[in-house]
């Protein structure tokens, strides 16, 4: 469970990313974000991943306080939060099964865990036949599933996808977020950071809407309200 | 199936075992990273190891120069030897009796009596080119030299206390102080002091200069390796790899630099040393030092000199750079 306490970020002397924002998401849940750009949404991802410290308040997951996290235990938690941004973030002259290999290897994974856990991962989004392919012989949806695969190599249990069908179009936006719900059902968290409303409203999840750094509605089996 | 987080103290357990079990895992992965990194920056990587290459000259250098003066200032001191005259009345027990009582001084190293010819002798051949001075004494037709006595002390600057010792009232009879002697060998020393001084400061700004120039240089080296690696160390980041896993490439890198810039500076030194050693023979003359034998002897000094400043400069530089550039 991540709980959210009270959180202000400010930039400067008088902007504020966010103001007094506090929410719970139970394990296992399927949220979306949504707000229009510049709302505080990614601001709120960069907290929970620990990339940047609030100003006030405080983010508990799993019972750590991950506000007073040291700077050594970073990546401990990162390892158990998937990440899935707009930009794939995937290295050019690596192949698909490399590029998802590395965030093992870069981990001090044993080579035994990685051919085991590559093909796996890789079959889950359906990419185990592009396998030796390089990011640029790849569709952006492809893309995209190659750096979902990369952030589920480590099981984590919290999926934060940030904006992950910004660059898509609609057949390659609904395959993602199809994939995404697979991901949630398999008993992974998610938390999906949008602003399209087509995506949102036809999720009918839990919709929690930020406006000015501030949460202005969160709902059950919500719409996209903005 | 529902999975929940880990709790922080799992993480704490967690941690300790991987940091362990994975430390070996990643040290080849480093090496294998500093190594590429090295070759793929290959002129960035000479200037580097050139910079530090004359940072440890410059300090190797000033090393040789303290040991050469170091050895000039023993040889001046263990020549130094001074004379004092012992008057006619001086009777051989009363000289034997002093000899003993000066030989028992802690700082006196030696005394030894002269007699009166050989204090002849000796003025003899101090002033053989000088035909005025020799036909003045052969004029004389008798020996005017009393007897005195050669002393040599332990150290030059413990001169006050033999002068305290042959100064004692018992002694005003049996001889003769005349302290020239003692302030010449004492401002010989001095000068010596004061210029090897002058030129340790100057040898001391350079090696600073250097080593400064080195760290500022392997910082930008370290940053531009960072810089081109920036996607990937993002990703690595992203992903959870340790602080360790994403700094230790770049520190390596910059130990490997060190080592290398080490062995050009070890390579390097003999033939330097075979190419000054005439020049220094020339200049120093009777207090020439064998520069090879003397730095053979100090072989650890100057091993642990230049892994000690070389380690300094690459470690501090890579540290500062990867703290800067790489904040988790």
């Amino acid at each position: 469970m991540i709980s959210i306490k009270k959180i202000t970020k400010k930039y400067g002397s008088d902007y504020y990313a966010l103001k007094d924002v506090s929410l719970d998401i139970q394990s296992g849940e399927f949220v979306s974000l949504v707000g229009q750009s510049g709302t505080g949404k990614t601001t709120l991802v960069k907290l929970i991943i620990a990339e940047e410290k609030p100003t006030s308040g405080r983010i508990i997951i799993g019972g750590w306080d991950i506000t007073k996290i040291e700077s050594y235990e970073i990546p401990y938690l990162r390892r158990q939060i998937g990440v899935v941004f707009q930009d794939f973030k995937l290295l050019p002259k690596m192949t698909v099964y490399e590029n998802v290999a590395f965030a093992l290897q870069t981990c001090g994974a044993k080579k035994r865990k990685i051919t085991d856990t590559v093909p796996q991962v890789l079959k889950i989004v359906g990419l185990d036949n592009k396998m030796d392919r390089y990011p640029h012989q790849l569709s952006g949806g492809e893309q995209q599933r190659v750096v979902i695969a990369r952030s589920l190599v480590h099981r984590p249990k919290l999926l934060i996808a940030d904006e992950p069908t910004g660059n898509l179009d609609s057949i390659n936006t609904k395959e993602i977020i199809d994939l995404l719900l697979k991901i949630n059902e398999i008993g992974t968290t998610v938390l999906l950071v949008t602003h399209n409303r087509e995506v949102v409203n036809n999720l009918k999840k839990r919709v929690i809407t930020i406006d000015n750094g501030e949460i202005v509605s969160d709902q059950e089996r919500g719409r996209y309200l903005l | 199936m529902v999975r929940s987080f880990l709790i922080k103290k799992e993480v704490d357990i967690y941690y300790n075992y991987f940091f362990v079990a994975m430390f070996f895992i990643d040290i080849y992965r480093a090496f294998k990273f500093a190594w590429q990194s090295f070759w793929r920056n290959f002129w960035l990587s000479i200037v580097t190891i050139t910079i530090i290459s004359l940072a440890l000259i410059s300090v190797s250098l000033l090393l040789s120069f303290n040991l050469i003066t170091a050895n000039v200032l023993d040889i001046v001191q263990a020549r130094t030897e001074i004379y004092i005259d012992l008057t006619d009345q001086a009777k051989t027990a009363q000289i034997d009796f002093l000899v003993n009582e000066l030989n028992r001084v802690p700082d006196i190293k030696e005394v030894v009596y002269v007699t009166p010819d050989q204090t002849l002798e000796r003025f003899k051949a101090t002033y053989q080119d000088n035909e005025l001075v020799i036909q003045s004494l052969e004029s004389l037709g008798t020996n005017p030299f009393t007897g005195s006595l050669r002393i040599k002390v332990q150290e030059i600057d413990q001169f006050p206390v033999l002068l305290e010792e042959i100064s004692k009232p018992e002694y005003s009879e049996i001889l003769e102080i005349d302290n020239a002697e003692f302030y010449q060998a004492r401002d010989l020393i001095t000068s010596i002091s004061s210029y090897s001084d002058k030129i340790e400061g100057f040898g001391f700004g350079i090696s600073i200069f250097f080593i400064l120039i080195s760290v500022i240089v392997v910082f930008n080296t370290i940053q531009m390796g960072i810089y081109s690696h920036r996607e990937e160390i993002g990703i690595m980041k992203l992903v959870g790899a340790s602080n360790w896993f994403v700094r230790a490439p770049f520190l390596i890198e910059g130990v490997l630099y060190s080592v290398v810039a080490i062995l050009i500076v070890l390579i390097l030194f003999y033939p330097i040393a075979a190419l000054i050693q005439p020049h220094l023979d020339n200049f120093l003359g009777e207090y020439t030092l064998d520069l090879v034998q003397s730095i053979n002897q100090n072989i650890w000094l100057v091993l642990a000199l230049e892994i000690g400043i070389a380690m300094f400069i690459t470690v501090v530089s890579s540290f500062l750079a990867t703290r800067r550039y790489l904040k988790v």
